[in-house]
């Protein structure tokens, strides 16, 4: 099956990279008092395009749709090429959205406000470069580039410990990565030497025949330099300590938008790539989904540090998307890629509910946060509602993508789907906890302690604008699933077509 | 006078034409030394100096290629024109920002101008020698040169320690080299890397191994390479600073260039014994290299570490042995220079300041106290780590892309395993200037030529990194001219 191509007849997906770059540009040009809104138009606009890209892709054949291509480097044969399938633009529009959420929350940044939005703006068109770019090394450099103004998110405008966060975050991402170049590189070679094509284009390594041997090697270095980035146990540790660190927005981009970046990586390259490497890690990469799952979902129980518990909470989260990809069948990849979009949505949300509460309460320590929910109301429901997405209700968007992937799972191995599930259970039990710690049992308050809570108010109009447009998809996709498993269909068949043939 | 006519008559006036680079530096070089003497008017001589240069290097384009002149002695190829223009165009950075720093240093010669001419000189004869005994004379007065440069800081005595250990271990060096040329000549009766290449064919024995081999060491130890690195540290850190930059950027590309040439045109049909040399020393390089600047304090030696490393990342591409080893390579060294130059410059510039001590502290809050040149050092900085979108990426990934297409695994999980240590460095300093307040509020006094020279050098690094094709391709068209002329002759 080789994909078609539809060109596009304006490069838009162009002018979505470019567009939150040159907004950076404007940012560093003015003063300080307008990057918050060129910031939020720009990202706005981004929302926009793929939002209208999301309408008017058409998902019935497996198209690569607004297709382009330049040459850049041609004495390598590498050339710059975008364009997308259901999985990229699904992943484009979350990172749309995170960011413009993002940007509407960063309300009191007070320290460095031109830098912060310019690191923002470089990030966005970074992330969307990962999603649309379809030559390796245009991916690859998308894939970096994003790490500078991480790095410094985190380190500038994070927490205490936050040059440490910064400096592991990075590390750790850049060991993974360099072995994800040295497969891509390896697999480049090798096309060349066998069918003497210079090409790092993903459809010409798409038809290498590889090797067994090759194939294993090949799919283990990418498999690391994605697993660093998900992050599956045991790559994870690097997680919590950036999740904790970084300020509250940076927190929503890394876990609505970084995170995916690896699974994305797995679903993109190696189902597609190595078929059959794929099938014989099956098993391994099911274990390691199960650990991640069972293990960090009892370390969020265990913490008592929102931040930290929700950063737990991902990890046990995107086990379920590593399980359904690796279930290599239609429903499990159909199940990772919602749980990839709705965990974008629910850990933004509990991101941005932590933030609040730290706005309001100046802790992110259970012992001196609860009974919150009888001064903030409005925000006690949202943040319920986002709760009970991640705990995974049915009628909000956790629940689809995570039924699916255990049915996927289920298919394959009864014992991981079953204690995968079991899991399910655990992650109520934490989901629950946060919200019972952090809104009832004001009983466990002190006096003065309840005193300081007659101030706080309730969500003001940006909070409440960042927090809305998130529960909203919740819903829509915990309600109306049907939309999204058709629009990613055709891709979940295409990224499986050499496993199950057609 | 009569035999100089008879020798004219028999072989024909060889043409100067093709030299006029040369004879501009030397003229310029020779100008100064007597003007120097009546006058002691620094910005005459550096606006001589550089005036000089811009026009050695406009005249490049003036020049034909493919002759070779001086009775076979000396070769201008695309190859050698691409690098002298380099290190002249290279050396005007240098020579831009050179009289403030002396003056802040109080530590006035009037030889500094035409000692650094006469090292540029040097390093244009080192590229274009298609022979053992030109290449031994241009890395001589190059070396000699710089010996002089690094001990001229008055009041200083480190400086003149840098020197003399540089003095001693360089000289070593030499010695080796003209070793190894004795070997190789009595091997094969001849001087010339093509005649060379000719006689030794690819049975290569005991007499050219111990050759190659001598001549790997004593080039090894120029570039300084480990195990051979030990007066690097003392003499870059010893030296005046914009002389640092001129060792450890444009010293640096001559030498890398001289050993590429060397290595093909001389050798190229016994890579199997000079790749795993190559690649021993470049891995010891990249260990040493990262580890020990893990452990600096000092930026200025941290950067001299990171130096050693990077000579490390560039002699690895030539473990590969192939076509696209030196194609990596060229790029590489290319690249390099301009990242290298510009983080030497930048401590030159700093230093000027009262209270600036080179060390990571003095890095503290600089984002804020003089954000734009902390903008540049952030480039530099994620550019020699090889964090794309900068010109060390692409360095590094035609390194990788060399090294895997030779099958050398172990190599490149030397440079993986290396690269990331060295992110340990790097950040830090980027960490500082970024994550910390000042850690006082005095204003930086820099003149406007160092802020543009560092920041044309640190913004040409991203643009490389963002639109690479034209170094490749001139890199393509060098490693094309370099194996040429190995073909033709």
């Amino acid at each position: 099956m080789t994909p078609t191509f539809e060109t596009a007849s304006f490069p838009i997906l162009s002018v979505s990279i470019l567009i939150p770059f040159v907004a950076a540009l404007i940012v560093f040009a003015l003063n300080e008092k307008v990057a918050k809104p060129i910031s939020i138009v720009a990202s706005g606009i981004v929302l926009a395009i793929s939002s209208y890209l999301m309408l008017v892709y058409d998902p019935k054949d497996y198209k690569i749709q607004f297709y382009e291509k330049y040459e850049w480097i041609p004495q390598f044969g590498i050339s710059y090429e975008v364009g997308v399938d259901a999985l990229s633009l699904t992943m484009v529009w979350l990172t749309a959205l995170a960011f413009f959420v993002s940007f509407i929350w960063s309300t009191n940044i007070q320290n460095r406000v031109k830098e912060y939005f310019i690191s923002f703006l470089i990030l966005e068109a970074a992330c969307i470069g990962v999603f649309v770019a379809w030559d390796l090394v245009a991916f690859y450099v998308f894939w970096e580039v994003m790490l500078i103004p991480m790095f410094l998110i985190i380190g500038i405008w994070g927490y205490a410990e936050r040059l440490y966060a910064a400096t592991k975050f990075f590390i750790y991402t850049f060991f993974g990565s360099l072995f994800l170049l040295i497969g891509v590189v390896g697999m480049y070679i090798y096309n060349f030497y066998s069918n003497k094509v210079l090409s790092t284009s993903y459809f010409d390594l798409l038809n290498v025949d590889l090797p067994h041997n090759l194939e294993i090697v090949f799919f283990l270095l990418l498999a690391l330099g994605f697993a660093v980035k998900v992050p599956m146990w045991p790559f994870h540790t690097w997680l919590p300590a950036a999740h904790v660190q970084a300020p509250t927005a940076g927190s929503v981009i890394l876990a609505a938008v970084l995170l995916k970046m690896g699974t994305y990586g797995f679903v993109r390259f190696n189902l597609p790539w190595f078929p059959e490497a794929s099938k014989v890690f099956m098993p391994v990469m099911f274990t390691l989904g199960v650990i991640a799952i069972i293990y960090t979902a009892m370390m969020a129980i265990a913490q008592t540090h929102i931040k930290r518990l929700i950063a737990y909470s991902s990890v046990s989260h995107m086990g379920f998307v590593t399980i359904g990809t690796f279930a290599l069948n239609m429903e499990g990849v159909n199940g990772a890629i919602i749980t990839m979009i709705s965990h974008g949505l629910t850990s933004g949300a509990l991101f941005l509910a932590a933030g609040f509460i730290y706005e309001r309460l100046h802790s992110y320590e259970m012992k001196d946060l609860g009974g919150m929910a009888k001064f903030v109301p409005v925000f006690a429901t949202l943040f319920m509602i986002s709760v009970m997405a991640s705990a995974g209700l049915p009628g909000l968007s956790g629940f689809v993508g995570e039924f699916l992937a255990l049915l996927g799972t289920f298919k394959v191995s009864i014992l991981t789907a079953v204690l995968a599930g079991l899991s399910l259970v655990v992650g109520a039990a934490y989901t629950l906890w946060l919200y019972k710690k952090t809104m009832f049992e004001e009983e466990l308050l002190s006096e003065e302690r309840l005193k300081e809570y007659s101030h706080i108010k309730d969500l003001n109009s940006a909070e409440l604008w960042s927090f809305l447009p998130l529960v909203i998809f919740m819903f829509v996709i915990g309600t109306y699933p049907n939309w999204w498993v058709n629009l990613i269909n055709s891709t979940s068949a295409f990224v499986l077509h050499k496993i199950v043939g057609g | 006078m009569g035999i100089l006519l008879s020798i004219v008559a028999d072989l024909g006036v060889p043409n100067f034409y093709v030299l006029i680079p040369e004879i501009i530096v030397l003229t310029v070089a020779l100008t100064i030394l007597v003007l120097e003497l009546f006058t002691k008017n620094k910005s005459l001589l550096s606006a001589l100096s550089i005036f000089g240069l811009g026009l050695a290097a406009i005249s490049v384009f003036f020049i034909q290629e493919g002759d070779k002149t001086l009775y076979g002695l000396y070769i201008v190829d695309t190859f050698s024109l691409w690098f002298k223009f380099l290190i002249l165009i290279t050396s005007i950075t240098i020579f831009a920002v050179f009289n403030p720093y002396i003056d802040s240093k109080r530590s006035y010669y009037g030889e500094h101008y035409y000692l650094m001419l006469f090292s540029i000189l040097g390093m244009m004869i080192m590229v274009s020698s298609p022979n053992l005994i030109t290449m031994y004379m241009g890395l001589e007065l190059m070396s000699i040169s710089l010996y002089i440069l690094v001990g001229l800081l008055k009041r200083d005595y480190k400086s003149k320690e840098g020197a003399f250990k540089y003095l001693i271990i360089g000289g070593a060096g030499t010695a080796i080299i003209s070793y190894g040329i004795a070997l190789i000549y009595g091997k094969t009766g001849t001087f010339d890397l093509i005649g060379i290449a000719l006689k030794l064919q690819d049975n290569i024995d005991v007499g050219g191994i111990g050759g190659l081999v001598l001549l790997i060491v004593g080039l090894a130890l120029k570039a300084s390479a480990v195990p051979f690195h030990f007066w690097t540290p003392d003499a870059y850190e010893a030296a005046p600073t914009p002389i640092t930059a001129l060792m450890g950027g444009v010293a640096k590309l001559a030498t890398y260039a001289t050993i590429v040439r060397v290595t093909v045109d001389a050798f190229g049909g016994s890579s199997e014994v000079w790749a795993p040399a190559w690649a021993v020393l470049a891995a010891a390089s990249m260990v040493v290299g990262n580890f020990i600047a893990l452990r600096q304090k000092d930026v200025k030696r941290m950067l001299t570490y990171s130096s050693i490393a990077h000579t490390g990342y560039i002699l690895a591409a030539l473990a590969s042995g192939n076509g696209v080893g030196f194609f990596a390579i060229l790029f590489y060294a290319m690249v390099y220079v301009f990242m290298a130059i510009a983080g030497f410059l930048f401590l030159s510039a700093f230093e000027r300041n009262e209270g600036w001590t080179n060390s990571v502290e003095d890095f503290k809050g600089l984002a804020k106290r003089h954000p734009i040149m902390a903008l540049y050092m952030l480039i530099l900085m994620f550019s020699m780590l090889g964090i794309p979108p900068t010109a060390g990426f692409m360095g590094k990934f035609g390194i990788f892309l060399s090294l895997i297409s030779a099958d050398v695994w172990w190599l490149t999980i030397v440079l993986v395993i290396t690269s990331v240590i060295s992110a340990g460095y790097y950040l830090r300093i980027v960490a500082n200037m970024y994550m910390y307040e000042p850690i006082s509020k005095a204003k930086f006094n820099l003149t406007q030529i160092e802020k543009a020279v560092i920041g044309f050098l640190s913004i040409l690094t991203l643009l490389l990194g963002v639109y690479p094709a034209i170094f490749w391709e001139i890199s393509n068209l060098l490693t094309n001219s370099l194996l040429m002329t190995a073909v033709a002759r």
